[in-house]
């Protein structure tokens, strides 16, 4: 059973591809969940949503490539500007005029983009691991070409487009043993391996050969943020480094909470500390936001 | 002694009356304290002033007719009005623009007026018990007081003592004590009560008088509505639910109508401020960051398996003892989890131990209030009232413990270690759901104990204090995770807690696990001690005879007493070389000293000397004396006149120890003293042995909990 029934569930479309939402009604602010890679769908906020439904309006949708919402099998609909189009398109459809943003890994990215990009949409983000594309990757990741057959499967060699055709549930259940690191892990890892499973190899690999925002251009929409920005990430994040943060709350003005001894998936793992500081951060955008609404009608 | 001493003090003149305010520590926010006047004045926000002052600047305010503010004599300088200018004064003068008002009871009318008049210099109003008349349900008891006003009532009781003409006949102090004990309606409240009293009996009751009759001249219902419904500012309402001046609904309503917070304290009365002080102080510091916003700041927090074994060790800094054998403890605790890492939050003279050990001492260290120093302020000659030395320390211990929460909401400790830390098991009992970590609380003697001299009030007072610790360890047992008695059963004295209350024996029997007696260092043997007496330059054919006060600066009135007892001792041992110890408070210079005496001043490992001497004459301290048993040494010792400790628990603990010679100072002359040397050095030593293992058993009780 899940913890909390949504209080809507409807779908946008949008060119074709059909985004499914989620909406728990409760008076104050609204805090949208952002997916993250279609490895797996929204129920990796499973653990924040009754919480922060107790407290705030929430709006959460499944990212295109897994859920309930639609598996296009062309790269361009993967790119990172079609997720921010989903999330204002689901801003709109629920009738949101602002959100607090929040997104991990690959969500943290975007969450990042949409609000440099739609600042009057964006009252505060909250970027958890996030995996921006202006910054590389754990350099262990990157030994092997993504790409091109390999002599050997061992370790990271798994993160491959052809080993995934052949054995993707390996694969994912090596991605999260990586993902999810912290000792005593195991049903956090089989919620992941299991909701990786409702999608396939070929719309990951879908996902990465689309376009993204990153480098300098990114830099600049991240650079332009004035909205109030709360990272989280751990020390022992093997799929992005800790200092990629530390490096993104310079960028942002951002506040970073680090999880000593911290994994890639800490609303997962340690959704404790991380519930009670999203919730403490939107409270207090929250606070600026009411206070300069009363200023503008005074 | 105060927690805290102002930055600036000073008068403003408003209206050409001087006006007495403080300034204490510095921020961006200002908070102005304003009192309720002339009944009492700033000293009323004593236990707020170190804790808010860490963090904000605070201006403490003395209202028109109290204080170190003037008292003029004309009705119509006590109404609001007169009191919104000063207001305005003060803050004009301590340069602050813009400030949160914290006020008592009527004192509210004053700042909502400074608000409404001055929206833009104030950030924030606190109203504790707020006084806006008309409002809420109304007092019956007001009522009837408003009726017999302009009379003069022959011989009024209770509430109609509350009256200007019988103040002037000489009723006011009959009404104040009456007023507070009303007011004071939780348990174990003496301390506030004698407080308010007295800062009341600095007015006078002409003062009272005039002011009272000017308090609200103009009020109306509406008035009071409107007021209220102006302020721009934060508010912030705390009231007692059973606060019998101002009705907890007239709070409720005053929140109401500004748009403010209103915070109900269950069971507390109008003195909350000075009797729910920690929770009060939390309130106002929250208030002030939500005012100022601060954004959340970058932090780290550690998996709870990836974190070390953290313990928080208070010690106490009440004489040299608990230092030695705390370090003692903690070393064998390390022994014991060898991965444990040991903070110490520690003032002087505490922290000269563990700085010269190497230990870890927090840097909030340096925010407590010195309770030595305060110690040392009460006593005087050779008397200490400790009992009445420790209540008066009530503003210190508030302090402290504010100090002491943050660091462990801070410091993720899995134990705090608290030896006679009594700021830390007083208030985690009064505060319960602010305990963090497991607590193991330490202590060498249980129970107040009345000195004859204090008679039936002192009594009462030490049972009332007895009767609190009991009530909190029966409603709470969850705050003292163990209890470790230093000492032995036997060593705890037969007498009651109180007229209804267990034996102290019995009662600590059943909360308390026996350590043993802990000294920190194992006595020499006997070539050891044969080692050092030459090293110290003590020759066999003499007798030596160490007189020490140890580092408290209290003691110059027993050195100058031995000293005139020398000659007379001289005289039966041929042989005695008498060695004084003036230690690092008393200038050794200062001490006139016949042949014989040698003075000297701050001594490295004293505990040495004392261990290889012929005689010690020292106060009555328990280290010292326990020292001396646990080393064989023949001594005589001196209690402090009205030091319940020493008179009552240590005395009857060494004899037990059959250990040393009792001696009143009052009573003994220099030849008294000379023949008890006499006698005490020709005694057998036949003291019960003292046990060597009391560090190691103590570490292991507090293993248990890791």
């Amino acid at each position: 059973m899940r913890a909390r029934q949504p209080d809507l569930r409807d779908d946008v479309v949008r060119d074709g591809v059909r985004i499914a939402y989620e909406v728990y009604d409760n008076h104050g602010p609204t805090v949208l969940l952002m997916p993250t890679w279609s490895i797996i769908d929204s129920r990796h906020w499973k653990l924040q949503l009754p919480y922060l439904a107790r407290h705030f309006r929430v709006v959460i949708f499944d990212g295109r490539g897994n859920g309930a919402s639609d598996r296009p099998t062309a790269a361009a609909a993967y790119a990172d500007r079609e997720f921010v189009a989903d999330a204002v398109a689901v801003l709109d459809a629920t009738e949101t005029d602002r959100a607090v943003v929040a997104g991990l890994s690959k969500g943290g990215h975007w969450a990042g983009l949409l609000a440099g990009l739609h600042p009057d949409r964006v009252s505060g983000a909250i970027l958890i691991g996030a995996a921006v594309s202006l910054l590389p990757r754990d350099p262990a990741r990157t030994v092997y070409p993504w790409d091109q057959e390999l002599d050997t499967d061992e370790g990271w060699a798994k993160y491959n487009k052809h080993y995934w055709r052949r054995h993707y549930r390996d694969f994912t259940e090596f991605f999260f043993s990586q993902a999810l690191s912290e000792p005593h892990s195991t049903k956090q890892r089989e919620d992941a391996v299991e909701w990786a499973s409702e999608t396939d190899a070929e719309t990951l690999i879908t996902t990465e050969m689309a376009d993204e925002i990153g480098g300098e251009e990114e830099r600049r929409v991240l650079e332009s943020i004035r909205c109030p920005v709360l990272l989280i990430h751990g020390t022992d994040d093997r799929i992005r480094p800790h200092a990629s943060s530390q490096y993104l709350a310079e960028l942002v003005g951002g506040t970073l909470l680090t999880i000593e001894g911290g994994g890639h998936c800490p609303q997962a793992r340690d959704p404790v500390i991380v519930n009670r500081a999203m919730r403490r951060f939107v409270e207090s955008v929250n606070r600026v936001s009411a206070r300069e609404l009363s200023e503008v009608r005074s | 002694m105060r927690a805290a001493v102002p930055d600036m003090s000073g008068q403003v003149l408003s209206d050409g009356v001087r006006v007495g305010y403080e300034v204490h520590g510095s921020g961006d926010t200002t908070l102005l304290l304003m009192p309720p006047s002339p009944i009492t004045h700033s000293r009323s926000w004593k236990a707020q002033v170190h804790h808010l002052s860490r963090h904000h600047r605070v201006v403490t305010v003395d209202g028109r007719g109290n204080g170190r503010t003037d008292r003029p004599d004309e009705a119509r300088d006590y109404e609001p009005a007169a009191m919104v200018a000063d207001i305005t004064a003060i803050l004009d003068e301590v340069g602050a623009g813009k400030a949160v008002l914290v006020s008592h009871c009527h004192a509210a009318l004053w700042t909502f007026s400074f608000a409404a008049l001055h929206p833009d210099r104030v950030a924030g109003v606190v109203a504790i018990s707020p006084g806006i008349p008309c409002l809420g349900e109304p007092n019956p008891n007001w009522v009837e007081v408003g009726r017999h006003w302009t009379e003069d009532p022959e011989d009024p009781e209770g509430w109609l003592m509350c009256n200007p003409a019988y103040w002037r006949r000489g009723g006011y102090e009959n009404w104040i004590r009456f007023w507070f004990d009303l007011l004071a309606t939780e348990a174990h409240s003496t301390k506030q009560v004698e407080d308010m009293v007295g800062w009341a009996l600095e007015t006078d009751a002409e003062t009272m008088a005039l002011a009272a009759d000017r308090e609200a001249p103009d009020a109306t219902r509406q008035a009071s509505v409107d007021l209220c419904r102006s302020l721009r500012c934060p508010v912030l309402v705390i009231h007692g639910s059973d606060d019998r001046c101002q009705p907890p609904s007239r709070g409720e309503e005053v929140a109401e109508l500004t748009g403010g917070r209103f915070v109900l304290v269950d069971g507390a009365g109008h003195l909350v401020a000075g009797r729910d002080p920690v929770l009060i102080n939390r309130h106002i510091s929250s208030f002030v960051d939500e005012i100022e916003e601060r954004p959340m700041t970058s932090h780290t927090w550690t998996r709870g398996l990836d974190r070390r074994l953290r313990a928080l060790y208070v010690s106490s800094p009440i004489g040299l003892g608990h230092a030695r054998r705390d370090v003692a403890i903690a070393d064998e605790l390390s022994k014991i989890q060898p991965d444990i890492h040991i903070d110490w939050l520690a003032q002087d003279p505490v922290t000269k131990v563990l700085e010269a050990e190497g230990h870890s001492i927090h840097p909030a260290s340096r925010w407590l209030a010195s309770e030595s120093a305060h110690i040392a302020s009460e006593a005087s000659g050779h008397e200490l009232h400790a009992f009445q030395a420790l209540r008066r320390m009530d503003e210190i211990l508030v302090a402290n413990f504010m100090v002491f929460q943050e660091v462990v909401e801070e410091g993720n400790y899995d134990l705090v270690i608290a030896d006679e830390a009594w700021d830390i098991d007083h208030f985690w009992h009064e505060n319960p759901e602010l305990k963090r970590g497991s607590q193991v609380w330490m202590t060498d003697f249980v129970g107040y104990l009345p000195m004859p001299e204090g008679g039936d009030h002192e009594a009462f007072l030490t049972a009332d204090y007895n009767a609190e610790m009991v009530e909190h360890i029966a409603r709470f047992p969850r705050i003292r995770d163990r209890s470790v008695f230093v000492g032995n059963r036997d060593d705890l004295v037969p007498d009651l807690l109180g007229p209804d209350l267990p034996s102290i024996r019995d009662w600590t029997e059943e909360h308390f696990s026996f350590s043993g007696y802990v000294t920190g260092f194992a006595p020499p043997g006997p070539d050891q001690a044969a080692g050092w007496r030459r090293d110290f330059g003590y020759g066999d054919d003499e007798k030596v005879c160490l007189v020490t006060v140890g580092g408290s600066g209290v003691g110059r009135a027993l050195l100058e007493r031995i000293i005139e007892a020398y000659p007379y001792a001289r005289k039966e041992m041929s042989e005695l070389r008498m060695v004084v110890v003036a230690g690092p408070r008393l200038d050794p210079g200062s001490l006139d000293v016949p042949d014989g005496v040698d003075v000297v001043g701050y001594v490295h490992r004293l505990h040495r000397h004392l261990s290889v001497c012929d005689l010690a004459v020292v106060q009555g301290g328990l280290t010292t004396t326990m020292e001396l048993t646990a080393a064989r040494r023949p001594f005589l010792y001196f209690p402090l006149k009205n030091h319940f400790e020493q008179n009552r628990h240590v005395r009857y603990r060494l004899d037990r120890y059959g250990a040393g010679r009792y001696m009143d100072f009052e009573s003994s002359t220099p030849e008294d003293i000379a023949a008890a040397m006499a006698g005490e050095m020709a005694r057998p030593v036949d003291y019960l042995p003292v046990e060597t293992d009391g560090a190691a058993r103590a570490a292991h009780l507090i293993a248990e909990l890791t």
